[in-house]
This record gives C-alpha cells, structure tokens and sequence, in this order.
C-alpha cells in the first residue's frame, strides 16, 4: 500500500482534491474532537490535458432531491442495465443511448481511473467572452501611454471572436461606442451620480442581446455574435478601438493646486456592470478595471481631492477614523453583487504609488473571481505581463479562463455542507446536502464562480452529521461529488464532474488510523482561510488568540506527551511541520497588517483565498534557497540561521521573489570578480539563483516583485521580516552567535513559541 | 379731405419731411434718416402741446445699420462732456477755441489740445475741422479704457435640432453646407472660435482637438442635470480646426437622416450652450423645427387649431419665463441667441421668443419648411448665409442721451435694459432696429433745438473696440399746426406697431387694434382742432394734414397684417412671427411688410423706355410708380409684381398680352403657366431682362434677397396675393373706404 503521502498526491493529481482528513471519522462527536474541520480544497479546472473529450451530457440520478452525476463509484447491473446511486441509492435505469453498455464496454465515466471527467455540452448556446475595458484617465503622460499600449496589446491576445468594449473615466464617465460611421462617439456620465441598470438600459436605449439559435447543421458560417453598438467582436472593431485608444487622452480637466484629480471610479464601474446586466446577463464577461488612483468624487468615493487628506490607513480604520469607507465598502458590495448574479467578473490592475481603494473594492474580485492586480506603475513589468498573463492558454491552445460557472456539491447522507470560502458567491441553494451551521458563505450547495482558472482552489468545509448511536457501516466509504458547470474560452458550456470517496474511521477505537490520514498542508491553508475570513469580519487580537487556541487543542489530541512535561511532547510526522506553518502564519502579513497598507493586507488575502495549495503554503511560510560554492542549490530553513555572508539567498514568498547577496559575496560582487575570466565559478554563482528567479517570474500571476539585494541593503528587510528571528538583538549574546545574522525584532523566534506551545499543550489546567 | 382722395398713394416712396435747423446749425450735417427717426420732426415745446398733437413721440433706430461711408477714428482721447458723457457733436457750441458747451447738458468743457487737429488736413487750427464736428455719425476706435476686459474673440456656436422632425424636415443638409461655403466668410480674426451641439431627447456635443483624427461625438444623457462633458476643444479654433469642422458639417447631414425620435431638449441644449458660452460671449445660434418637450423648458401645445381665426388671440404670452431667464444669463455673460424657427407644426414661439428678445438676438421664421421644397431651401441658405457673413459687433452696449427735459420711458426690440438709458446688446446686428418712446418732462421752450445721441459701444470680430456715434438734432415747434406738419407718417406707423404689439401682449389683441385707430383718429383730431374746422359729424368729408394722410392707410393695412388680423386663420407661431418682426425690423422693412409695394408689370416696357438712358454713366431709371392695393387697380390684362419684403409675388391675370408671356416668361400662352412658381425663367428678351433686373433693383436694400413665387389669377393659392389688396373690403376687415368712414365717425 502506497504511503498516505503518494495517495494525497495521487489524488490531487487526478481529481485537484485534497481532503485535510483522508479519512473521516464516523460520528459527529468524533469529527469535532478533531479540531480541524473536515474540508476539501478544491480545483475545479485543474489542468487535465489527458481528459477524454466527452461530447455528451452527464447521466443523472432520477432521484428530485439527489441529480447526482453517474460516476465510477456506482455499481451497475450490466445485465438489467441499472445503476445505483452512491448518494441516495436509488436504482436508476439507463438511457436508451446506453443499451449497448458492458462490464467489457463501459462508458468513460464508469471507468475507475476517470473520478474527474468532463462533458462537454453541444446543444447549449455558444457565446464569445466578453470583455469590457474600464480604463482611468486620470493618469500622467507616461503611465497613461503604457497602459495604452498593453490595452492595444490585449486586443491581439483576446479571442478573436470575443465582444469588446471601453468605457473611460477621470471626472467624468464615457462609454465608447465601437463601429460609429465618420464619426467618434460616445456617452458622457457625470462621475457623481449613479445610474441603475433600468435607467442605463433607457437612456442608452439598448436591451438584452439576445443570441440566434445554435447552428445545427455543420459546415455552416458559425454564426455571429450578437452585438451591440458598445460591445463589438474583436475582429470587427479592433481597428476603431486601436484607434480610439491611441487617441485617448488624459482627463481633460483642469486640476487645482493640491487637489487630486476628481476620479470617478464608482461610477464608472456601475456603468459597466449595468452595461453588462442589461444586455448580457449570465453569459461569461469580465469587467477589466485599470485604476491609477483612489475614486475621489460620488458614489464609491473612497477620500476627497485635497491631497493634504491622506487615504485611510490601519490605523484610522482601528480608530472608526475612515470616513468615506464603510459608504464605499456598501458601494462596491452591492455592485459585486449584481455583476456576480449575473455571471460577470471584474478584475482591478491597481497600479499608483499610492492606495487606490482596492479594499473598499475588495469584493468586486473576491465575489467574481476576478482578478486584483497591484503594482506601481502601468510602465512596470509587473503589470505588463500580468496583464499579457491573464490571456494565457494551456497546452491544447485554450484559454485558461472559464467563465461563468456554478459548483455545486453533493455528499453522503453522513455529511452536510457547512459552507464554502473561495472566489464565489453563494446562489442560496438548498438541499438535502445543506447544514444548518455556516462556516464561510454556507446555506447552500451552490456557488457562483464568475471567472476561474485551473490554479482557483475552493475550500469547501463539511461536517459529519451521523449520530454515535448510528455509526456507518465498517468500511463503508463516504463519499462528495463536485459538478462545475461552466462557459469554457470557446464559447462551449462544459461540465466536469469529480467524485471522490474516503473510509470512514472510527475515531475513538481507532484515533491513529484517522490521525494518519491527516493533511497537514491541507488543513494549514484551510486553517488560513478560516482565519483570515474572520479577520476580514473581524479586526483585532481575539482572531489570533483563536488560531493559537485550536493550535493547541490540535495538539493537545494528537501529540504525545506526559501531562505537564514539556520535553516528553512529540507530534508524528504528518503533524510535524504544522505548528510552525501556524507559527508563519500568525506573524504574516496576513494577519499582521500595520506593517502595510489597508490595500496592501486586502491584495495579499485576495491572493491567499484563491491560489492552490501549493502556491498559499508559499505564502505562508516562504521558501528559500541558498546558492554557495559549497555544492549545490538547497532548501534551507527560513531562519535568521541561514543569512551567512558566503551565499547568495533566494526567498520566494509568493508576492515577491527575493535575491539576496551575503557580506562576502556582495563584496565580490562589487569589486566586479564576475567579470574577470579566472572567476568564472562566481559568475556562475551570482547567475543561478537569478535564473531560478527567472523560471519562478515565468509562471506565476500575478507576477511577483523582483529584488534583488544584498547584505545591508534597505530591500534585505523584506527578507528579514520573514525567517524566524533565532538570533535577534534579544537572545544573540546568550546563543553567542554561530555566523548567523542578528534580525532586529522583538517577535519571539519559532524556538520560543514552540516552547509556549508545548507548554500549553501538555498542561493538565489548559 | 381723405373721402374724396381716390389716388392716395405716391407713386414713390416719400422722403420723411425735412429738419430745418435754427440758422446755427441750418448747416450742420444731422444724422440720415436711415438711422435716426423721429415721429416728428420739430419737437413740441412742451408736453401739453405734445398731448394737444395727439401725435406719439418717439424714435427709431438703426444703429448698426450697413454704411458706406463711415468716419472712423482712432484718438488718444475721444471728447466727452465730462458732466452727461455724450460725445462731442455737430451740434455742440463752441465758446471758443478752448471750450465747448455740451449740447445735452450745456456744462462747458475744455477742449483738448488734440482736437485743434485736424487728421484730414493733418493741420492745427479750428475745432469745428474734426471729422467728430462734420458728421453726425462717426466711429472710434475706443482706447483701453473702453475695455473691462480684453476685447472677445468671435465665438460662434450652432445648436442644431435633430428630433424626428427636424431630421424630416431636410434643414440640416442646407444649414451644413450653407454654413460650410461661408465658413471662411464668417467674421473673425484669427482667434475666432466655432462648436457645435445637436440635440434631440440628449445633448450631443462634438469634441474637436489636436489627437482626434476625426470629430467625436459626446452625448449626454441627462438632460435634467446637464453639464459639459469636457472642459475643452467643444469650441475650438476655426483657423485651427477648419477641415474637421467641415467633415463635421459633412457627417452631421449624413449621422441625422436616419429616423429619430420625436423628442427636442432645447432647454437642456441651451443651458449647455450658455456653460460653454459663458466664458467669452458670442453667438448662440439655434435651429428648431419642434415644439421643444423634454427637460428644463418642456412646452405643451397651447395652440387650438380651430381657434385660429378667432377674435379673442390666447397665448401670446410666454407658457413659461425659462427662455427668458436663460436670455438674461446668457445676457449677462454678453451671449446672443438668435433663432431660425423652421417649423412645421406649432413650436409656441410665443414663448421661444424669449431666448432672443432678451439676450439682443433675431428670431427668424420659415413656416412649414421642406428642404424637399427648392424655393424653401434656397430661401433659408440666402438667409443663413446674409445671417452668416454680415457684419457682428459682440459685447455691446447701446446708451441714448437726449436734451435735459426729454426721456425716455419705453424701448422696442431685442434687448436688455440694464439702466434707464443703457441697453445691454451682447451682439448687434445691422439688421436689426430699435424705438424709443419719448416723454417730454420738461418745458424745451428756451432751446432752439433737441438733440439726441445714440452711442454704441461694442467689440467689432476683429477684437477692436469701437463706438459709433449718432447724433440727431430737431428744431422745437411751439404751435400744433408747426407740429402736426413735422410729422413723420412712416416713422409714427412704425412706432405704433411696436406699441401694439406690446399692447396685445400686456393687454389684449382687441384693445391693441382699438388703440391703433384711436391713434389714428386723434391724429385726425387733433388736425381739426388746429384747423378750427367745424366739429360734429355733419362734415362729410375727413381731413388730415398732408404728412399725415397716408396714416389711415397704414393702420388698416397694419390691422390686416397676420400680427393684428382676427377673422382669418393665421396660425400663432406665424402671428408671433410678426410681431417680432414688428419689433425688431428697421422702418423700411417693416414698412414694406405693412404695405407692400405693387408694379405693374405689363407696364414695365413703357416705362424703361420713357427713361431709357444713352450713357452710361447717367442715372439708371427709377423704379416702376407704385399702384395702390387694390383689385381696382389691377386689370385683367395685366401682371403685377408685389414685394412685401420676404416675397414677391408676381401675379398673372388671364387677359395678359401671349407676347409678353412669352417675352417675359417663355411661354406661349397663360395656360402654360403653372399654379405656382417659385423662379422666375431666364428668357433671352429685353422683357425678361428688365423684370430681373428690377427684381435685382428691388432686393439692393434688403438683408438678402426676397423670393419668388409666381400666380396666375386662377391659381389655387392666389389669395396670397389678393389678401394683401389691403384697401379691399375682406370678410372680416374694413375696406379702405369703410375704414375712413369708420374713422370719421370718431373724430371730434
Ligand atoms: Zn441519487
Ligand atoms: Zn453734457
């Protein structure tokens, strides 16, 4: 038998799943002992080059309250041409089309090995994406150029056949007409007064598009798009948009002296999305906002235009001191709301110096799926290739976004849905599968994704409802089914389904069987979004003491130790590394948030909710590599212990990617040695980590911050900020220092919290 | 005696009767008549006599009226009365060569060193040289003092209707390309500015700046709330930008034939057009073909079509004061409005009219207009065109001083009265003419003359400041025959259809048409209380002073204009129309509408050859006598030609000679002549030649040219022209002579 770890992987591999319990305890009593939640973290378009392309629709359960999807758990009777729910066990027939089915002809999705299959819907009306430019103008000369230029850019990366459309703002809101005869055209708002979507569609007296039928013979012209006169296909409107574009000015109005531009943000988007509502409602479009600035003026207003009123920080939201925020905050939810109804995202590029108000507009990405990006400059490559990224395709020449799509999930009668946290929204859907506790956005078995990518991980938090009087059956197997249905890059409707199934274990005969089969990855990025959704609702101290508080219960019921000895306390390995995943944790700036701005703590959360498993444990607890003669590239601890001054560190916290030259090779460095041919090693030494750097800034969106730096250097804070403070001003003289580097910070290192842990977890009064 | 004159009316138009000066000035050169008018020549010593007249005073003028012959000049220190400001004139006294005595106030000032000098003859010597002393009507060009601010440039903008019916009515392609061939014509420098807004349920704007390859449209949408969609290039420089504005003028034709909807924000339109205006005064100048009825200033129709030939006219008063109160802030910002109404359906000009009267603009009206209609386009392109290229003045003012002991108490045209005597003019057009009634408050028996000044101080498109000065100086009369043989019977009749128009709005159409033959009877009153002719109705006969014996004539043919006629169906917004014109239209004009002229044309022939002219260089001959307008006069055998004006109608009577139909028009025979045409053929004959060259005659004196519409006497529409034989009896309207005996009865 395969090691827990190898099945984990084998099954994130096949089905994107990952459960923090692989396997379940059977009570309710039981699971929540277990102090970490029953939760699977979800990707529902992990890349599947390898799936079979499925042109037919999924077979139903013909149970009302189950529609479960036909999987490779269900038993079938060949010979009757049955098969049995593995939700309600209701015995289903087959359809006609299956008649010819047999243990030796089975269809794919009764084949084991496809758990995670995806159909594709032919008879559903194929619709292009739809892109929608919200642009500022409020910008300088320089960023407003280079924002031009990776728009002009853009139109060559969208699908060809995909509907565009511009609006820009500054004081004043415009939405562009595309393919005018003669003339430019285009409707001008005032930047302070809201319009609904009735009064759009009434003023702009445009209505629902409604698309023609699907063509059904082939070999016919695919049939046009419907359009209208603000939203264009790109291949016919891509010469009147280069050229609108490229006469794009900047906002036009005359700004006082320490005044900020009159920047109409608000608005502007509720343009956009009432744009959208009205003529396209629940088809795939995303709403692409590129904003310099913080909205100044009307609805969504986010500080006024005297620049000597600084933007809100922490500490005036500590303070009740945001005067325009909570107005905003309501602004922005209640247009998150009606876009995500609608099946429509919205993606923030944010690039200023200063704040723009990403987390009074937090939600706007956070419910859609869209994208927050945020960067200094349009003119950074940063934004740059995020932005070329966000059209990136897969190995089959797709576009990595979906749009549009609903997860719905369905499990055993042992256990409920409790809730879901993610980049969604609820669609309020009960069911039989629905629990009365909520944990995140819960009361439903239905969330809206409004655009998504393979790396978009949902946790999806359950609980075992079955009584200990009742226990299931022993071996027994429970079992979830996730169905995402979606509007894939073609235009297709797609559905893919993934079942998966775990043992049930008893808990109190057999705790080591369910202690084996914990994730502690999983559970640490769980745990993470648990916390931080708290934090989000909640400000202040009692969201750590929470952590710390299920810290030490976790270990209190799976460590061993002798009541009120601390040096007799030892987790198993799969527990091992999981305290100090918490210990990273609580002082990230996740959780930390006076070190950054209010934007700043919104992004990096932004991130965290919805990277993969793999990619949040970065950020996390970041990964660093140390480069030396002494051998090869090597993992090294994130621990003050690692700075040494003959090795160059590369640290990757997700956000940023960090190079950092110790004393001794910063010296070489400067004195030129890799230019000199008897150096060539050094040379080689000062290039790996750089094009390590490289490969990492390749892949990744957005595309983290680069710096490079070096012993001394102001940038090797950001370093320092995040290994474990083992050496510190407080305790190098007692450890009489071993090379290390000394981080100035009255943090406790992860040695003491350790210790505080051990403690508590041990003590018999805890 | 009236009853017994059957040929009342001068073959020619009448001289108005002459100023004979005290022997002073007998030589002194007073202001044309073209410009400065008085009701009567010789002004009552005093106000009892004035009563005694029963004659009204007042003035008319037309202070920007076209001229050949302008002084203009540029001096350090342009010569006032220190004490009443009036500019030194002809008819000041010199107490010597040092001092003069202002003729208004009579304070003596100093005289400037400067004005020994005399520019003409670039010598030193006697004041009374100066172009200022010989001529009554001069310019300067104003130093920097004359400025509160830097002199505007030409800012012309064009508020264009482009609802259903307007895009209907075709006016958008003549207005485009009219304005397209004058553009380089329109008067300016090179800082003159052009923008554009089309308007129908929104308000579109069009954005013309350096980093557009092409205009761009801007709409907004709320039109309750209407603001300016950039703070910029919405006006912009016509040196600059003068090809994309014709491509605009290209397009707009073209983006506004497809169908629209039946909605106008005008009031949204111009509130757009005053915040883009504001900010340098010029001309706004719109274009509308409908009721406006949305937004700020929506009207319903008022107008009861089955009331039009009612006696009792409603709603000549405005249905709401928003055209007016954005006429006065536009005012204020020295902006004009001036209105082409082409409407086919009822627009409440009553209340449109607002937007120019008080803002110094023209209201023009082409009813039911048709670009599909040759003679409509053509007439509203020779409009457009006079409107276009004639000369501006912008940011006027217009101040009349008069002879301690005269004032004046009411002005008529379009204007705002920003104090007693000074008349805010945000742009002056020489088409348009003033009145000012007079009251005499204080006994002028010491002075030997009157005199009064009108200076308008205004900015000309080349951003020079100027003022042009008229004086005008009348001799006082101190018995009532003096007086009643000084009076001006076209001057009088203009003034009077200014007051009645007034009246019928402040009061009612039916007291209006009372008080203008009351008017007429005290004037024939007064005459026989200063001829001591018995009282009573047993004299048959109704006499009147010579310069006074057209005066019945007038107001009857003044009560059958569509301003006054009850009983016939005149639609409001043409009656309207009329008034305005009344208002606003200098004196020959206006004279011309109230009593067209009638030729005979089968005449025309003998006439050319009774004064045909060997030389060159001698006189041409005069125009054809008039005929009065009468059937009477008009024979069976004959063409006649009526000019109102506007029109001229050439009327074609059955028994008319073939030989001058095909001489004059080409064809052989009456039959061949269509209802109604609307230009007159080119035939290669002297009849032919000699019709259009009096027309050309005709149309030297006018703004633009007058069209052509062309009857036979058995055409459907030939009531155009029999309507306007004033002096015939029509169903609801005196004849000529039942209205002298309708007169006659009340004179006392
Ligand atoms: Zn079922
Ligand atoms: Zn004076």
């Amino acid at each position: 038998m395969a090691t827990y770890e190898e099945f984990i992987q084998q099954n994130e591999d096949r089905d994107g799943i990952r459960f923090t319990w692989n396997v379940w305890p059977s009570s309710r009593i039981e699971a929540t002992r277990l102090v970490v939640p029953l939760v699977s973290l979800y990707q529902p378009l992990k890349e599947r080059p390898d799936l079979p392309p499925i042109e037919y629709e999924p077979v139903l359960c013909t149970r009302n309250t189950c529609r479960a999807v036909l999987n490779p758990m269900c038993q079938v009777d060949y010979r009757a041409k049955l098969w049995v729910c593995n939700f309600c066990f209701q015995r289903n027939p087959f359809p006609p089309q299956y008649a010819a089915i047999s243990e030796q002809h089975q269809p794919a999705e009764l084949v084991p090995h496809f758990s995670t299959i995806e159909y594709t819907i032919t008879r559903a009306q194929s619709m292009p994406p739809i892109f929608l430019l919200v642009v500022d103008t409020c910008l300088d000369e320089e960023e407003l150029g280079a924002l031009k230029d990776s728009l002009q850019t853009s139109l060559s990366l969208m699908p060809q056949n995909a509907l565009v459309g511009l609006i820009t703002f500054g004081r004043m809101v415009q939405i562009h007409e595309l393919g005018t005869e003669g003339i430019y055209k285009c409707y001008v708002f005032k930047g302070t007064k809201d319009l609904s979507g009735k009064q759009i569609q009434e003023q702009l007296a445009i209505g629902r598009v409604n698309a023609p039928n699907p063509q059904q013979r082939t070999g016919a012209p695919a049939p046009q798009p419907p359009a209208h006169r603000f939203l264009q296909p790109v291949k016919q409107c891509d010469m009147a948009l280069t050229d609108l574009l490229s006469e794009l000015g900047r906002d036009p109005w005359p700004l006082g002296v320490g005044k900020r531009p009159l920047r109409s943000s608000g608005v502007a988007l509720s343009l956009a999305v009432g744009l959208l509502e009205v003529t396209y409602p629940n088809t795939g479009a995303r709403i692409m906002m590129f904003l310099g600035g913080p909205c100044s003026q009307g609805p969504g207003q986010v500080v006024n235009d005297e620049l000597k009123q600084p933007i809100r920080s922490h500490h005036d939201i500590h303070k009740d001191n945001a005067k325009y925020m909570k107005k905003a905050i309501k602004h922005y939810e209640a247009l998150s709301l009606r876009a995500a109804t609608n099946g429509h995202a919205i993606d923030i590029y944010s690039c200023a110096l200063d704040q723009t108000g990403l987390m009074e507009m937090k939600q706007c990405c956070n419910s859609t799926g869209g994208h927050m990006v945020m960067g200094d400059s349009f003119n950074s490559s940063l934004f740059k290739q995020t932005f070329q990224r966000v059209f990136a395709k897969d190995q089959k020449g797709d576009y990595k976004m979906a749009f549009n799509g609903t997860l719905e999930v369905k499990c055993s009668r042992e256990l409920k849905i409790t809730g879901a946290i993610g980049s969604c929204v609820s669609l309020n859907v009960k069911g039989p599968c629905v629990s009365d506790q909520e944990v995140g956005m819960g009361n439903t078995c239905q969330w809206k994704m409004c655009t998504f990518t393979p790396s978009t991980t949902m946790a999806i938090f359950f609980e075992v409802v079955n009584q200990h009087a009742a226990p299931v059956p022993q071996g027994g197997r429970g079992c979830v089914q996730l169905i995402t249905q979606y509007q894939h890059s073609s235009g297709k409707r797609r559905v893919r389904v993934t079942t998966a199934a775990r043992n049930w274990g008893d808990a109190a005969a057999n705790l080591h069987h369910i202690a084996a089969g914990f994730d502690q990855e999983a559970a640490a990025v769980v745990m993470a979004r648990l916390v931080v959704y708290r934090a989000e609702q909640e400000d202040g101290p009692d969201v750590l003491r929470w952590l710390d508080r299920m810290l030490i219960r976790l270990c209190q019921k799976f460590g061993e130790y002798a009541k009120d000895d601390p040096n007799s306390f030892r987790l198993s390995e799969n527990f091992s590394l999981y305290p100090q995943f918490m210990y990273h944790l609580r002082r990230s700036q996740f959780l930390q948030v006076f070190n950054n701005s209010p934007d700043e703590t919104t992004f990096y959360r932004h991130m965290l909710m919805r990277e993969d498993l793999t990619q949040s444990l970065i950020m996390i607890q970041p990964i660093l590599y140390s480069y030396s003669f002494g051998g090869p590239p090597e993992p090294v601890l994130l621990d003050t212990s690692s700075i040494q001054p003959d090795r160059i560190l590369l640290m990757d916290t997700f956000f940023q990617i960090l190079i950092y030259h110790g004393e001794t090779i910063a010296q070489w460095r400067a004195l030129r040695y890799q230019d000199m041919a008897e150096y060539e090693s050094f040379a080689q030494l000062l290039r790996a980590p750089v094009d390590d750097a490289q490969e990492i800034l390749q892949s990744r969106f957005p595309v983290p911050r680069y710096i490079d730096t070096e012993h001394g250097g102001s940038q090797a804070r950001f370093l320092l900020s995040k290994v474990n403070p083992s050496q510190t001003h407080n305790n190098m003289y007692a450890y009489g220092g071993d090379g290390g580097a000394p981080v100035l910070t009255d943090d406790v290192s992860l040695q003491v919290f350790m210790e505080h842990l051990k403690k508590l977890a041990v003590s018999s009064t805890a | 005696d009236l009853m017994q004159c059957k040929n009342i009316l001068p073959e020619y138009l009448e001289e108005p009767p002459e100023i004979k000066l005290a022997h002073q000035f007998a030589e002194s050169p007073n202001c044309s008549s073209e410009i400065f008018r008085c009701t009567v020549n010789r002004i009552p010593e005093s106000n009892s006599l004035l009563q005694k007249s029963r004659l009204p005073l007042g003035i008319l003028i037309h202070p920007f009226k076209d001229l050949n012959h302008l002084p203009v000049i540029q001096c350090t220190t342009i010569v006032r009365c220190r004490a009443c400001r009036t500019y030194i004139n002809p008819f000041v006294y010199f107490v010597d060569s040092k001092r003069w005595k202002c003729n208004l106030c009579y304070r003596v000032n100093d005289l400037p060193e400067e004005f020994q000098y005399d520019p003409l003859s670039k010598s030193y010597g006697d004041p009374s040289r100066r172009p200022e002393i010989k001529s009554a009507t001069i310019e300067f060009i104003a130093p920097s003092e004359y400025m509160l601010r830097p002199p505007q440039p030409a800012v012309y903008l064009f508020l264009l209707d482009v609802s259903q019916i307007a895009r209907e009515s075709g006016y958008l392609q003549v207005v485009c390309e009219t304005l397209k061939t004058n553009l380089e014509q329109l008067p300016g420098d090179a800082r003159t500015q052009i923008g554009f807004i089309c308007y129908d349920a929104h308000v579109h704007y069009y954005l013309m700046s350096e980093g557009l390859t092409r205009p761009k449209e801007m709409t907004v949408l709320d039109i309750d709330e209407i603001f300016l969609p950039s703070p910029e290039s919405l006006l912009v420089n016509l040196g600059e930008y003068k090809d994309m504005v014709k491509e605009l003028l290209t397009i707009l034709p073209q983006r506004y034939s497809t169908p629209g909807v039946p909605a106008s924000a005008l009031g949204a339109a111009l509130q757009a057009a005053y915040k883009l205006m504001a900010p340098t005064g010029g001309r706004i100048t719109v274009f509308q073909t409908c009721l406006p009825n949305i937004g700020p200033g929506g009207l319903h129709s008022r107008e009861d079509p089955n009331a039009r030939s009612s006696k009792d006219v409603a709603h000549l008063n405005p249905a709401t004061d928003f055209f007016k109160r954005i006429a006065l802030d536009c005012s204020g910002a020295q902006v004009a409005v001036d209105l082409f109404l082409l409407s086919s359906q009822y627009c409440d000009l009553a209340t449109l009219s607002g937007m120019s009267k008080f803002s110094a603009g023209t209201v023009y009206h082409i009813p039911l207009f048709r670009a599909q209609r040759p003679w409509q386009a053509e007439q509203l392109t020779q409009m457009f065109t006079r409107y276009l290229t004639r000369k501006i003045g912008f940011e006027a003012v217009m101040r009349v001083r008069c002879t301690r002991g005269i004032s004046i108490h009411t002005f008529h045209g379009n204007f705002f009265v920003r104090s007693t005597d000074l008349l805010s003019l945000p742009n002056v057009s020489p088409d348009a003419g003033f009145g000012m009634q007079l009251t005499i408050e204080e006994s002028l028996s010491d002075l030997q003359q009157v005199c009064f000044q009108a200076a308008l101080l205004y900015t000309s498109s080349k951003g020079e400041r100027r003022i042009r000065v008229h004086t005008l100086a009348l001799p006082i009369a101190n018995t009532l025959p003096d007086i009643l043989h000084a009076a001006d019977q076209q001057c009088i009749i203009g003034l009077l259809s200014k007051m009645a128009v007034d009246r019928c709005v402040s009061a009612s159409m039916s007291e209006a048409k009372e008080a203008l033959i009351n008017a007429a009877v005290d004037m024939l009153s007064a005459h026989r209380l200063a001829q001591n002719l018995p009282a009573g109705a047993a004299a048959a006969a109704l006499h009147a002073p010579a310069p006074l014996r057209l005066l019945p004539l007038y107001v009857l043919a003044l009560l059958k204009r569509k301003a006054f006629r009850t009983g016939t169906s005149t639609r409001l917004d043409e009656r309207v129309a009329d008034m305005c014109l009344m208002k606003c239209a200098p004196l020959p004009a206006l004279l011309r509408v109230v009593h067209p002229d009638l030729y005979a044309l089968h005449a025309l022939p003998a006439h050319a050859h009774a004064h045909a002219h060997a030389h060159a260089d001698a006189p041409p001959p005069p125009l054809p006598p008039r005929l009065q307008l009468s059937a009477e006069r008009i024979s069976m055998n004959g063409a006649y030609l009526l000019d109102d004006g506007e029109t001229m109608i050439i009327y074609v009577c059955h028994g008319v000679s073939p030989a001058f139909l095909s001489e004059t028009f080409g064809v052989a025979a009456f039959s061949q002549l269509p209802d109604e045409a609307r230009s007159l053929p080119k035939v290669e004959s002297e009849g032919n030649e000699q019709l259009h060259a009096l027309i050309e005659k005709l149309n030297d004196d006018r703004p633009y040219p007058a069209s052509i519409l062309i009857l036979r006497d058995n055409s459907p529409s030939r009531q155009l022209f029999t309507e306007r034989l004033i002096e015939d009896r029509v169903e609801s309207a005196f004849s000529y002579y039942e209205f002298l005996q309708h007169i006659k009865t009340q004179v006392k």
